[in-house]
């Protein structure tokens, strides 16, 4: 399965293993620009306990690179329509 | 299926590294039997240089195929390191493990363990394939191979790209134990949760066995 083209608008985020299981989804499309610093925030709203159990020990990636959690405003990046994020919790290869 | 396979370059524009993923047919020869009912099961997902292969796989892993992509008139030696699914965890009876990835990106992170490491040891060639979806116990969930003009090289060379790959190739195994509702993400670096609420901690994976041919 490969991702759809997120709606005009939107970002398509993918949750992988715990992400996944506690969203429920591999995937949903969310309304874009969406400051980087207030995506943690965003998903806590529609998943209650996400941050805890799983955020804070993933990483983000936009368009397959890794970044940054921004520490301050001046610093941010700012997830665009149609890039695709993904939440990568630990991984478990091998 | 929880798993992003990149099977058309098209699919994910938005996605710069698929644009050298190449989806091509399967083409280790005798591996069709275990497919899983997903329809991108048996396709293969790789990227191959010169000197390296990489690739996830939904079928079974094959040590001659994966052997002749290292294989060079100028090694002396060829060190295969299998990765084997255990029956258990802890003493916990395992009926059931799977894998999924993020394809596009896991693929890109071997390339680049395995373009490190093929400087850094000098050596020959280096493959790395790991299998995903539903791996019975016992099977191969990833095999690694490195050939160099001489032995040693080749032994550390394919014990750090396990260790390189274990630590960041974005791939997670979920682990279903007999008697007991839902399953366990695994986490290899150590104390990481990256599991579900209420799934307990957990350590590291799977059996391993390696083979040496010194020619």
């Amino acid at each position: 399965m490969s991702a759809p083209k997120p709606p005009a608008g939107h970002f398509n985020i993918l949750y992988f293993a715990s992400a996944s299981s506690h969203t429920g989804k591999d995937m949903e499309a969310l309304p874009a620009p969406l400051p980087l610093r207030k995506l943690f925030d965003t998903l806590e709203e529609r998943y209650q306990g996400i941050r805890e159990t799983v955020l804070d020990h993933s990483l983000v990636t936009i368009n397959l690179s890794y970044v940054d959690m921004p520490s301050s405003e001046d610093e941010d990046v700012v997830i665009q329509e149609g890039d695709e994020v993904a939440i990568i919790p630990p991984v478990s290869s091998g | 299926m929880a798993t992003k396979q990149p099977t058309q370059n098209d699919e994910c524009p938005q996605a710069p590294a698929q644009a050298e993923v190449q989806a091509q047919q399967q083409p280790q020869p005798q591996s069709s039997s275990s497919s899983s009912s997903s329809s991108s099961s048996s396709d293969p997902t790789e990227i191959s240089e010169p000197n390296i292969y990489v690739a996830l796989t939904h079928d079974h892993l094959n040590y001659q195929t994966t052997i002749d992509r290292v294989r060079s008139p100028e090694a002396g030696a060829i060190v295969v390191f299998a990765g084997t699914t255990r029956n258990n965890f802890n003493s916990l009876p395992v009926k059931h493990l799977s894998y999924t990835s993020y394809a596009p990106l896991a693929l890109g992170t071997m390339l680049t363990i395995c373009r490190s490491i093929l400087v850094k040891h000098g050596l020959k060639g280096i493959a790395m394939v790991h299998r995903l979806g539903v791996v019975p116990i016992g099977e191969e969930s990833i095999l690694i191979a490195v050939s160099s003009p001489h032995r040693q090289a080749a032994w550390r060379a394919g014990e750090e790209a396990l260790e390189e790959c274990k630590a960041k190739v974005e791939v997670w195994k979920r682990e279903e134990f007999a008697g007991e509702g839902g399953g366990v993400w695994r986490a290899n670096r150590d104390g990481a949760v990256g599991v579900r609420v209420d799934e307990p901690k957990i350590g590291d994976g799977e059996g391993d066995k390696k083979e040496e041919s010194n020619k």
